[in-house]
């Protein structure tokens, strides 16, 4: 990692040049929602004029980028001799994400965990995640997020260049030789001891400034022991199972394998699609036996999975507090509520003072 | 206006940001790290019951039939060109090199067109993935292996197992139930099993129809008339959750130690490789740390009975 | 062509419409990219907006509308008795569809406000499978010519086709869409039955049900959702009647 400073207006350059050199991604004001606040998206940019740099948070994740919502793994073609040949490509364009918070190169992170360190890693996701060049920025979060409950507030590899604002430059954390080569073309200037007081002040500040948090402590024990507990039930009376949750969440990696036949019968196509353990039919096996037949069965599995770990996960907690599935929810179920609404049932539980219902 | 200087390029541009911990592709396997398979030819098509049929495939390649070796209780993923995968326990010897053989019930999507296929028909097969039961560790020991109905199909290879190393096992007992006798499943092997591989073989039905000569009940009325010497007995048990949640508890009762039993669970796998979280049982995946779990990791399993 | 050893044959396909738009059928002569494949997968036996030829000896009956007059029934049975298998497409043949709203008036009212006063057999419009047994449904409207030519490359193949269990949202998050919700608008793409690649939300209109009811939906924290977005009870029945889609769910409801 290399340390540089840059003047917001040499950055504003840089940015320029490389997004017009490649094929680029970044923050844009695509909509307003009903109250006039503005909506954000990763959208493809031509130029730094069309970045909103000072944006707050995207409305989805940028995981798609690394996983598309649906991705052909093979192709059979089938010839007169009813014989066939199966065809597997893996390839990605070289991209460019600009702007991801501390949070999605996290879950990023937590991507490669899950996609290349198991037993079989995923050529396919390998191919996008080696060519995808990777710019972040660090912000001031929303009253909603709880990216530090999660040790996500910060981040520090996963990225090729990462850029700190520290009031009329940008600190930058140079952690590729790629980045390094493009940014020798401008003007830079190493940190000098007030540019690293100035980041430790933005650091602290972005540190203050969490209005949510959320105790994640020994969750995995909860969520062992509150297995059964009515609470499951309850979210899941409210919860819709749409799937939202899981889209526009920046971990959720949970698929579905397809097969369709071409329409001129001369070949097949395998491919997974993004699914959502919410759905109705996840844990459904062939013969109809449902293992989640209700709402709160699949909705307590995604909990389960985001804040207990799988094993093939090392057990670590996915989820990296960006809070998009909570302001996205229709039906107002978000991580806060239903994890403080956990550790509630147990603690009342204990001290006997106010039994809860349904707990005879 | 593009520059060019600042263009990213074509390949590998990125093996920094993650390059301390470089994945392994060779960890495991090194034919099965993608989603290619084995081309198989089905030789021969077997019908066990109405819903039941053995297909028998051979590798097409030799170099690939050579490599295709697995242990009882592994499971492979079959591709039915053009209708998908299913996840198939293989039921065929370890030891039998030339073909693979899977037992399979026509109950979705891709065993319907399964049923459809003719023999001579090309399939594909990946894997074999997941875990086995641990047969050398039975060395020594007695063998108990129970089925309920299609739970038959795994326990056919730790089976064949036992047959070719008949010596190292003491006592093996087999007991078999189903709903009704047109359930039970290679039934034309039984007396193979008893006088060949000198297993007690034991058969019950719940529902017997007028020729039903045998027991009469539930299969945990079978562990009722055997003697059992829990301190060196290993258990393998498969069937239904319900089924295997009684036989297990009942052999918990008496003193079979948990870790002592395998069971192997049953969900839908759709990549096998421990991605799609489809087969997750509370937190663990049934490809990569299952199908076989002993008794001890399935009571630890929520959501698993 | 051979696959796996049997032989897939062309299927005898017969369409025919019923109280429609014949949009539906319309439909399956559009997106030329794909029709000349399409076409190669069936023999026509009977289809008024392909062919003129007209045969009763199709296997695959597609049948398209409502029924809405005692003639159609007798039609409608008599195609039943002849298909091996009869799809119903469209949203009229699966949930009565945008006909159904007549159902809501005194029929006399409905014939004098249109026919003004001329004598019109006419009956409550109803779906095709409360008359004859359906063997698989593709709603829509108009259905996606995609899913239709999904269901007949699975019958070639003799498979079994499926439509999406979950609802639209899915979809139309997989489209990167911004929620209408978002935007202030009441859509019912949390509780209609996905497949149509949420076409209208990503044209920013809201969804409107012509899919009808995914599987196992909410629709208590829905009616809630609308109630908090302030749509009255009135309001929100006028949405979900509009295709008829919901009437099970608003039977269930009301009484």
């Amino acid at each position: 990692m290399i340390y540089k400073v840059i003047s917001k207006s040499e950055f504003t350059a840089f940015i320029d040049a490389i997004v017009k050199a490649n094929n680029a991604y970044g923050p844009r004001r695509v909509d307003s929602d009903r109250n006039g606040e503005p909506i954000y998206k990763f959208m493809p940019v031509a130029s730094a004029d069309e970045i909103a740099f000072d944006y707050t948070a995207t409305h989805f994740s940028a995981k798609q980028f690394f996983l598309p919502f649906r991705e052909e793994l093979s192709h059979f073609s089938f010839d007169e001799q009813d014989n066939w040949e199966q065809h597997i490509r893996y390839e990605a364009p070289p991209t460019l994400l600009f702007g991801l918070r501390p949070c999605d190169i996290s879950a990023v992170n937590i991507l490669d965990d899950v996609m290349l360190r198991g037993p079989y890693p995923s050529p396919y996701y390998l191919a996008r995640r080696r060519n995808t060049f990777i710019i972040g920025m660090d912000h001031l979060p929303l009253p909603d997020c709880f990216c530090k409950s999660m040790n996500r507030h910060t981040v520090s590899h996963g990225f090729n260049l990462f850029c700190s604002d520290i009031g009329d430059s940008y600190y930058l954390s140079i952690n590729s030789s790629k980045a390094f080569t493009f940014l020798k073309e401008f003007e830079l200037r190493n940190p000098t001891p007030e540019d690293d007081c100035l980041l430790i002040e933005r650091r602290k500040l972005i540190k203050q400034s969490f209005l949510t948090n959320i105790e994640v402590t020994g969750l995995p024990l909860f969520l062992d022991i509150e297995f059964d507990s009515p609470i499951w039930e309850k979210w899941g009376d409210k919860c819709l199972n749409c799937g939202t949750c899981a889209m526009v969440c920046p971990t959720c990696y949970c698929y579905s394998v397809e097969e369709n036949f071409d329409i001129d019968l001369k070949g097949s196509s395998r491919h997974n699609r993004l699914y959502s353990c919410n759905l109705v039919d996840f844990a459904e096996v062939a013969g109809g036996h449902n293992f989640r037949p209700r709402n709160g069965d699949r909705l307590k599995y995604r909990y389960y999975h985001h804040y207990r770990g799988f094993s093939a996960n090392d057990n670590q907690q996915i989820c990296v507090g960006c809070n998009r599935c909570g302001r996205a929810c229709l039906a107002g179920i978000n991580p806060k509520d239903v994890i403080n609404d956990l550790r509630l049932e147990r603690e009342t539980c204990k001290t006997g003072d106010s039994p809860s219902p349904n707990r005879t | 206006m593009q520059d060019g200087r600042f263009t990213l390029p074509e390949q590998d541009l990125n093996r920094e940001p993650f390059a301390h911990r470089p994945p392994d592709f060779r960890q495991k396997s090194e034919v099965m790290i993608t989603d290619r398979g084995y081309k198989c030819r089905i030789t021969n098509i077997v019908p066990l019951s109405v819903h039941e049929r053995l297909f028998q495939l051979r590798i097409v390649d030799p170099a690939e039939r050579e490599l295709f070796r697995f242990r009882p209780g592994q499971f492979l993923m079959l591709e039915v060109p053009g209708y998908g995968e299913a996840p198939i326990s293989i039921s065929s010897s370890t030891s039998n090199r030339e073909f693979i053989e899977l037992c399979i019930r026509q109950a979705g999507h891709v065993t319907s067109a399964l049923f459809e296929a003719q023999p001579g028909a090309l399939v594909s097969i990946r894997g074999p993935f997941g875990t086995s039961f641990p047969m050398e560790s039975m060395q020594g020991g007695d063998v108990l292996l129970v089925a309920g109905g299609l739970g038959i199909a795994p326990l056919r290879a730790p089976l064949y197992w036992i047959n070719d190393h008949r010596d190292h096992y003491r006592d093996v007992r087999f007991l078999y139930g189903a709903k009704q006798p047109s359930e039970l499943l290679f039934t034309y092997q039984f007396d193979e099993w008893k006088t060949v591989s000198h297993i007690d073989l034991h058969a019950i039905v719940e529902r017997p129809d007028e020729n039903w000569k045998g027991r009469t009940g539930m299969i945990t009325a079978l562990l009722d008339d055997i003697a059992i010497d829990p301190e060196n007995t290993w258990a393998i048990v498969c069937g239904p959750p319900l089924m295997f949640k009684f036989a297990c508890s009942h052999l918990d009762g008496i003193g079979i130690p948990m870790n002592r039993m395998f069971v192997s669970l049953e969900r839908r796998m759709h990549c096998g490789m421990g991605k799609c979280c489809r087969c997750m049982v509370g937190s663990t995946f049934t490809c990569l740390d299952g199908p076989v779990f002993d008794y001890w990791s399935v009571i630890n399993l929520k959501e698993a009975i | 062509m051979k696959h796996l050893g049997f032989e897939r044959s062309k299927v005898r396909v017969g369409s025919f419409d019923f109280t429609c738009c014949e949009g539906c059928q319309l439909q399956l002569a559009n997106k030329e990219s794909t029709l000349p494949e399409f076409l190669a997968l069936v023999d026509i036996r009977n289809f008024r907006e392909i062919s003129s030829e007209r045969h009763d000896d199709y296997d695959i009956a597609l049948v398209e509308g409502s029924i809405t007059r005692s003639d159609e029934v007798e039609r409608l049975r008599k195609i039943r008795a002849t298909a091996k298998v009869l799809v119903a497409y469209g949203t009229c043949a699966c949930f009565g569809g945008v006909n159904s709203l007549k159902n809501r008036l005194p029929q006399e009212e409905v014939v004098r406000e249109v026919y003004d006063g001329k004598k019109v057999e006419t009956m409550p419009s109803t779906r095709i499978a409360d008359i004859v047994k359906v063997d698989f449904s593709i709603p829509g409207c108009p259905v996606s010519k995609e899913e239709v030519e999904r269901v007949v490359v699975s019958l070639v193949n003799r498979s079994l086709p499926t439509l999406p269990r979950y609802p639209v949202c899915v979809e139309c998050k997989q489209r990167l869409n911004t929620c209408l919700f978002d935007l202030g608008e009441v859509c019912l793409g949390p509780i209609t039955r996905a497949g149509c690649d949420a076409v209208c939300p990503s044209g920013k209109s809201a969804c409107l049900g012509c899919r009808g009811p995914a599987d196992d939906l909410n629709f208590r924290s829905f009616t809630d959702l609308v109630r908090d977005n302030g749509l009255s009870t009135e309001e929100m029945l006028e949405k979900l009647r509009f295709y008829n889609g919901f009437a099970d769910q608003l039977g269930h409801e009301e009484s």
